[in-house]
């Protein structure tokens, strides 16, 4: 298989994701101002720079997100800040999920989770797809889970 | 089998005193009743808990079957839980002093599975729990493939016990001398925090070079009392501590007053840890730690692991490291010497934010600090950055990685590549500048959950690549070799010469009609159902309602509809079967001469036989062990093609040649048959 994209529609589950966080964390600020402790333009000027910071995220990261899976290993490259490389030997996957949330629903997506025993690695999300294809992408890592034939996968 | 009946008023103090000594305390304050009232209701309490212990002693029992350790419990819910042998880590005994009076221990088995003990019986006599350990380790073993060690009679002998290390007085004196609890400071502190009030009563009629006297003094005191504890902590801890090796498992002991004992396969290890700093190195000493999948032993204590090796002489420690994994001479392999520029950077800004905190304290208060005070530590910069890179390194052994990482607390890593859960190539903003990557090879031990992975940190973007690919490479190769090695060792489950003899007399001809292809599937799936089995991997993923989901594959795959499919499933079924049922006997037979003279039939196969069991194959089977997991419940039904090369090989003369190559394996495998079990 070669490196696969991310549905182009993720952006919006993240940039959605972004305003949400971007509203929480101004809330402090408003609340400052509320109280009269801030004035009136660090409302505004927090929120929005935590928007753009968090919009600009999302769209990159919807750039950097690739996955691939080979022979014997799913291959994942992601990151933006922290550029982060995993590879997940088949036969190190315990279980394959995928789900969807409420943002996910709303746009017609979904996402596929990999369960290994690590400890660090425990869990790795594959954002980004379409319901069809995350329920591929679940029958295909589990066939290939099972094909690669783990032994003691602990 | 029952409990020690000593446990019932053990366990009934245990629970009963905690709540009489509350009840006394809440009738105390309330003034409610006299004394006699208090009384009465504390004698209540401990009667319910007796009534309750007693009751919990009755319904708890546990059961050695075949291949489950079965333990049902419970008085108001009940709860019967089976672990499978092979699936159990740890089996630690431990026995506080009343214990150890009362003749009892508590048996704890470990599972990869959950955070809780899995596996909790309180308590058993001591007796009873060496023969647990010692069962369930036998039976584990034959559970895993290799027969529990039989003596001519069949009968299980215990493995001999050889020492690989035993603390010295003069290691213990030194484990307790370097151990410092700060669970007193911190316990003073949260005390001290609320007398802050009454203290600061007293403050302003002292003088302050007293109060300065006497809070360095106090502060002295606290230390000293600190260190004596954590002394006599470790002391305790580590009194006696014995580590042996007996067949294929570890087994530690140690404890003053409460004695630990407990064992480890050596299978089941994921990682080990050698740990030293600055002051150990110069005395030529390193601690060791064991870390398997159900938890490092002990970390649910406050003792860390408890088939640590606090302390011992390097060397010994390696020698002991490489008893456990043969891992060979490391020489690790260090960063790019460039990367000490960015170390320096590193700590070049930590200065300057320090002396830049300690500038605004001055600006703020106008008081008279020395704020360029830390300027003096860029003196310490250059060597630091040093260090820090001279003791960071990887190195790849035959079979294992080795990280090492840390000045003041260096740890050296030693992971088996086939241990090796994924590898993850991180770089940060930071690292991108310095074109460096860190490559972490991460394991199932749940040490690692601390952050401390086997990390080879800082490295040239391509060698981490390399690295990680390299890394990946390895684990497959380890992969391979495991399963030719298994594959080869369960193609004779069963008494290869009933097989076949049976099989000839139940019809050549029809064996030579289902012809190859239908040969190498019952062999694929042998293998893939035996796996199963052992592995919680493909357990968990056969989750049921997968299960439909691997049908339909394999039905768009189609190899096994195309030929006999049948036939496969029944097969299945047998080494199933055979596997409950006489596993360990079989294994046993194979040990002997029946596998050397083995004739193979003409074309090559040897055919499992329906008709020598009374079984009713067209039910599934009755029970599959799997574990903890959600597996299928009927594995015969599970037509997944197991090697790549199965797509494209529903025709004759690929089935040949992988049949041969299954022969070889065999018969190679045969020829050494200890290779599988002492190899790890």
């Amino acid at each position: 298989m070669t490196t696969q994209r991310l549905h182009p529609r993720v952006r919006i589950v993240w940039v959605v994701r972004a305003i949400v966080f971007a509203g929480l964390f101004t809330l402090p600020f408003v609340a400052g101002f509320y109280l009269g402790y801030l004035p009136e333009w660090a409302p505004t000027v927090a929120g929005g720079v935590l928007l753009v910071i968090g919009v600009v995220h999302a769209l990159l990261r919807y750039r950097r997100w690739s996955y691939e899976i080979r022979e014997d290993e799913l291959y994942l490259d992601r990151g933006v800040i922290t550029q982060v490389r995993t590879t997940v030997p088949l036969v190190r996957i315990q279980h394959v999920d995928s789900r969807r949330g409420p943002i996910e629903r709303a746009v017609g997506l979904a996402s596929c989770v990999v369960y290994t025993a690590g400890s660090r690695g425990a869990d790795v999300r594959i954002p980004g797809l379409t319901p069809d294809g995350a329920n591929d992408l679940r029958g295909e890592l589990k066939r290939l889970a099972i094909r690669a034939d783990g032994e003691d996968a602990v | 089998m029952k409990l020690a009946p000593q446990s019932v008023p053990y366990r009934a103090l245990q629970r009963g005193l905690g709540f009489a000594v509350l009840a006394f305390f809440i009738l105390n304050a309330s003034d409610a009743g006299g004394t006699g009232l208090t009384v009465a209701v504390a004698a209540g309490i401990v009667l319910v808990a007796l009534a309750y212990e007693a009751a919990y002693y009755q319904r708890f029992e546990y059961v050695l079957t075949e291949d489950t350790f079965d333990i049902s419990s419970g008085v108001i819910s009940r709860r019967e839980r089976e672990i499978p042998y092979r699936r159990i880590q740890n089996v630690d005994v431990s026995r506080n002093v009343v214990q150890r009076a009362l003749g009892i221990a508590a048996v704890d088995l470990e599972t990869a599975g959950g955070s809780a003990t899995e596996g909790s019986i309180r308590y058993v006599t001591v007796a009873e729990a060496t023969r647990l350990q010692r069962e369930l380790q036998r039976r584990k073993s034959g559970a895993n493939g290799s027969p529990g060690e039989l003596d001519e009679h069949g009968e299980p002998v215990a493995p001999t016990e050889e020492d690989l290390f035993a603390i010295t007085p003069g290691e213990l004196a030194l484990v307790g001398a370097l151990s410092f609890d700060g669970r007193l400071i911190g316990l003073l502190a949260f005390l001290g925090s609320g007398s802050v009030p009454v203290l600061s009563g007293f403050i302003p009629t002292a003088s302050a070079a007293i109060l300065t006297a006497t809070a360095i003094v106090a502060v002295g005191l606290l230390f000293l009392a600190s260190w004596v504890l954590g002394a006599a902590i470790a002391f305790s801890n580590y009194y006696g501590f014995r580590l042996s090796r007996a067949g294929d498992e570890l087994r530690y002991e140690r404890g003053l007053f409460r004695r630990y004992s407990g064992s480890i396969p050596t299978e089941k290890v994921q990682t080990l840890t050698i740990a030293d700093n600055p002051a150990k190195r110069a005395l030529g000493y390193a601690s060791l730690s064991i870390e398997t999948a159900g938890y490092a032993p002990g970390q649910g204590g406050d003792q860390g692991s408890q088939a640590a090796v606090p302390i011992a002489r390097t060397d010994r420690v390696y020698d002991l490291a490489r008893e456990v994994e043969p891992f060979g001479e490391p020489s690790f392999h260090r960063p790019p010497r460039r990367i000490r520029w960015r170390y320096v950077f590193r700590y070049t800004m930590v200065v300057a934010a320090l002396t830049g905190i300690l500038f605004a304290v001055d600006w703020w208060t106008a008081g008279a600090i020395p704020w360029y005070g830390p300027l003096l530590l860029l003196l310490a910069v250059p060597p630091a950055a040093h260090l820090k890179w001279k003791h960071r390194g990887y190195w790849l052994g035959e079979d294992h990685l080795l990280t090492r990482n840390g000045f003041w607390s260096r740890q050296v890593k030693v992971v088996p590549y086939y241990r090796i859960q994924n590898v993850i190539d991180t770089r940060t903003i930071f690292q991108r500048r310095w074109y460096v990557a860190t490559v972490v090879a991460d394991t199932a031990g749940t040490g690692s959950l601390m952050g401390s992975n086997a990390a080879a940190v800082d490295f040239d973007i391509d060698e981490a690549v390399t690295l990680r690919r390299e890394l990946n490479d390895r684990l497959q190769d380890a992969l391979i070799d495991r399963r030719a090695r298994r594959t080869a060792f369960e193609w004779f489950e069963g008494d290869p010469m009933e097989i076949y003899g049976a099989s000839a007399d139940a019809g050549t001809d029809s064996a030579a009609d289902a012809g190859t292809g239908s040969v190498v599937d019952v062999d694929a799936d042998d293998v893939v159902i035996d796996d199963a089995e052992a592995d919680p991997a493909v357990g968990a993923a056969l989750d049921a309602d997968d299960m439909a989901g691997t049908d339909r594959f394999a039905g768009i795959d189609g190899v096994e509809d195309v030929v006999d499919a049948e036939g496969v499933d029944d097969t299945t079924d047998v080494a199933d079967a055979e596997e409950g049922d006489d596993g360990m006997d079989a294994a046993d037979a194979e040990e002997g001469d029946d596998a050397d003279d083995l004739d193979i039939p003409p074309d090559g196969v040897i055919r499992p036989d329906f008709s020598v069991s009374d079984r009713d194959y067209s039910q599934p089977a009755e029970r599959v062990d799997t574990g903890d997991y959600a597996v299928d419940r009927h594995p015969s039904d599970a037509d997944v093609p197991f090697r790549p090369d199965d797509e494209s090989s529903s025709g004759g003369a690929d089935g040949d040649d992988d049949d041969t190559e299954h022969d070889e394996a065999s018969a190679d495998d045969d020829a050494t048959p200890g290779d599988d079990r002492s190899g790890r």
